[in-house]
C-alpha cells in the first residue's frame, strides 16, 4: 500500500477546510469517491478534485503536498495514523484530534491543536498565535516560534518549543529542570521526520498552565 | 549418581504454581537503582511470611532500558493474583517512590496487566500529569509523571503479569558450615547468569529449610528437624554421621526449563568443587510429591 496522497494543485484563492481528509472520513473511499467529496455541506462547494490529484491508497498514512496557509482544520478529529504536509498549512492544525501524528515541514497557522485530546503534532518551522489553544491533553512541538498566547485555556497536554515565546500572564515559569519522560518521548517520535525528532535533551525551561482555568498542561522550552 | 565424588539423591525438588512480574527500575546510576531494587525486593524471601518471594535477576546497561539510563530487573512471586498486586503496590509505594532518581517500567509482557503506577499517581495531589507514549511495537503506553522533591518521579501505569514457578530446590549437605556455605555461594553465583530466575533468600540461600506442620497448632511450617545435624540420633534424620551443615537454595522462575537450568547450573558448579571442597550429597526438598504439581527430579536435570 502507499500513502494516500494529496498533491494541490495551485494555491486556492480562499481557505479550504480539509477536515474530512483524515483517516475517520476516508477509510474505506475509492480515489473516484475521494475526488467527490464536498469541502463544504453547500450544494455548491467545491469538491476535492477541483484542488488535488489524489493518488495512493493507505489512509493510515495521509500526504499533503504543495501544502500552503490556506488549508485549514488539517487532521481535524483524527483518531489514528498519521498525516505528512509537505510544505506549510493553514488554521486550526490537529484540532479536536483524538489521536495519531502530524508532521508538519513548514510553517503553520493559528489556533495548532485547539482542543486536541490525544496525539502528536511537529512542526519545523513556526507556528501562529494560540498554539495549543484549550488543549485537552496530547503533545505539540515547534521547532521554530509561536506566536501570542501559546497554551491558551490549556488544561493539560505539552507544548514542546526550542524558541522562547511571550507568554500570557497565566502560564507560570516553573524553572529549569531534567525531565526523565523526554527521552521516552524523543525515542518514540524518531523515525518521524521532523527537525524536533532530532532534539535528545531533557533539559528544559517549564511553564505551567494555563492557570486561569485550573491547567495542568505545560510549555517546555529546551535549553540547548 | 556419583559426580566428582559428590552423590546426587535420586530425588526430587516440589514446585508450586506461582504469578510472577518484572519490573525495571532505573535510576540515575546503578547504586541508586540497586538502593532502589534492593527496598523493593527487602523482606521478601518466602511467601509464608512476606507475601512475595522477589529477587534481582540482574542489572541492565543504560542501552537497555527504556529511559536509557542504568537499571535492574527485579521479579516478584507471589501465591495469587491478588497478593502480588497488593505487594507490588505496596513495595512500588515504600521503595521506588521514595528512592531518589529511581523510574519503574514494565518488565513484561503480558495481557494480564496489574498496577505499577496506577494508584501511586494519587500521591501527585492532583499534579500528576500522564503521556501516553508509543513503545517500538506501537502500542501505546501510559506513564505517570509524579511531581516530587528531587523533580519528577516516571512510572510506568501497569506491568505484565505471568503464571510461574516457585520453589524449585536443592539441598548442599557438607561436612563442615564453612563448607556448605561456600558451595552455596558458588552455586548462587553461578546461577546468577540464568535469566528468568531469583533466588529470593538471603544472599540466595536459605538455611532454615522447613517442613510442613509443627507441634505447635499455631505454627503451619516448622524446622526440618530431618535435615538438621545438630538432631542426628534423636530424630529420624537424613543425615549421615559426617555431614555437619545443610544449605538450601531455593529458585523461583518464569517457566519450568529456566528454573531446571538454574539448578543444573548450581550443581554443576558444587560438583566442579568436588568432593575435597567438603560437599558430600546434593539431595532436594519435596513433600511426596502430593503438593506441588511441578516435579525437579535432579538425576534428569543433571543427565
Amino acid at each position: 500500500m502507499s500513502a494516500l496522497t494529496f498533491t494541490l494543485k495551485s494555491k486556492p484563492a480562499f481557505k479550504l477546510n480539509c477536515s474530512r481528509l483524515t483517516l475517520n472520513g476516508l477509510t474505506g473511499l475509492s480515489i473516484a469517491q475521494i475526488n467527490k467529496l464536498p469541502f463544504a455541506s453547500s450544494k455548491n462547494s467545491p469538491k476535492v478534485a477541483d484542488f488535488f490529484e489524489v493518488s495512493g491508497d493507505d489512509t493510515q498514512n495521509i500526504i499533503f503536498k504543495n501544502s500552503n496557509n490556506q488549508l485549514d482544520f488539517i487532521g481535524y478529529k483524527m483518531v489514528s495514523g498519521h498525516i505528512t504536509i509537505e510544505g506549510g498549512c493553514g488554521d486550526f492544525l490537529g484540532a479536536n484530534m483524538q489521536g495519531g501524528s502530524i508532521v508538519c515541514t513548514s510553517n503553520a497557522g493559528d489556533r495548532v491543536g485547539d482542543l486536541m485530546r490525544r496525539g502528536l503534532i511537529l512542526i519545523d518551522d513556526n507556528a501562529g498565535d494560540y498554539c495549543g489553544s484549550r488543549m485537552l491533553a496530547g503533545t505539540i512541538g515547534v521547532h521554530g516560534k509561536v506566536g501570542k498566547y501559546a497554551g491558551f485555556g490549556m488544561k493539560r497536554g505539552t507544548i514542546l518549543l526550542t524558541n522562547s515565546p511571550i507568554l500570557h500572564a497565566t502560564m507560570q515559569d516553573c524553572g529549569t529542570h531534567n525531565l526523565p519522560f523526554l527521552k521516552l518521548l524523543f525515542n518514540a517520535i524518531k523515525p518521524l521526520k521532523s527537525k524536533i525528532s532530532t532534539l535528545d535533551s531533557t533539559r528544559v525551561q517549564r511553564y505551567g498552565g494555563d492557570i486561569a482555568c485550573n491547567g495542568n498542561g505545560e510549555i517546555l522550552i529546551f535549553k540547548c | 549418581m556419583l559426580i566428582n565424588g559428590i552423590q546426587i539423591d535420586d530425588t526430587f525438588a516440589e514446585a508450586f504454581n506461582m504469578r510472577a512480574t518484572r519490573v525495571i527500575i532505573t535510576a540515575l546510576n546503578l547504586k541508586w537503582a540497586y538502593h532502589a531494587a534492593n527496598a523493593m525486593t527487602g523482606f521478601a524471601t518466602s511467601v509464608i511470611g512476606c507475601g512475595v518471594e522477589a529477587g534481582i535477576e540482574r542489572e541492565l546497561m543504560a542501552d537497555e532500558t527504556p529511559d536509557g539510563r542504568p537499571g535492574i530487573a527485579v521479579l516478584l512471586f507471589a501465591m495469587g493474583s491478588k497478593v502480588l498486586m497488593q505487594q507490588l503496590e505496596t513495595r512500588m509505594g515504600q521503595c521506588i517512590l521514595t528512592c531518589p532518581t529511581a523510574a519503574a517500567f514494565a518488565g513484561i509482557d503480558s495481557e494480564d496487566q496489574i498496577n505499577l503506577g496506577k494508584h501511586l499517581r494519587y500521591f501527585g495531589d492532583g499534579y500528576q500529569t500522564s503521556k501516553l507514549i508509543p513503545n517500538s511495537n506501537g502500542k501505546r503506553i501510559r506513564y505517570w509523571r509524579i511531581p516530587v522533591m528531587d523533580g519528577e518521579f516516571l512510572v510506568q501505569e501497569t506491568t505484565g503479569m505471568v503464571r510461574a514457578i516457585g520453589g524449585g530446590n536443592f539441598l548442599i549437605l557438607a561436612t563442615s558450615q564453612q563448607a556448605a556455605l561456600f558451595a552455596a555461594e558458588t552455586a548462587v553465583e553461578a546461577m546468577k547468569q540464568v535469566p528468568n530466575v531469583i533466588m529470593p533468600f538471603p544472599g540466595g540461600v536459605v538455611r532454615s529449610g522447613s517442613k510442613v506442620g509443627s507441634k505447635y497448632p499455631s505454627m503451619f511450617a516448622s524446622t526440618n528437624d530431618a535435615f538438621c545435624p545438630t538432631l542426628k540420633g534423636l530424630v529420624q534424620t537424613e543425615l549421615s554421621d559426617d555431614i555437619e551443615s545443610v544449605m538450601e537454595i531455593v529458585i523461583d522462575g518464569l517457566n519450568f526449563d529456566d528454573i531446571a537450568k538454574a539448578m543444573k547450573v548450581g550443581m554443576e558448579a558444587i560438583c566442579a568443587l568436588g568432593e575435597k571442597s567438603g560437599v558430600k550429597r546434593i539431595s532436594a526438598g519435596n513433600y511426596g510429591g502430593k503438593l506441588g504439581p511441578h516435579h525437579f527430579k535432579l538425576h534428569e536435570i543433571l543427565k
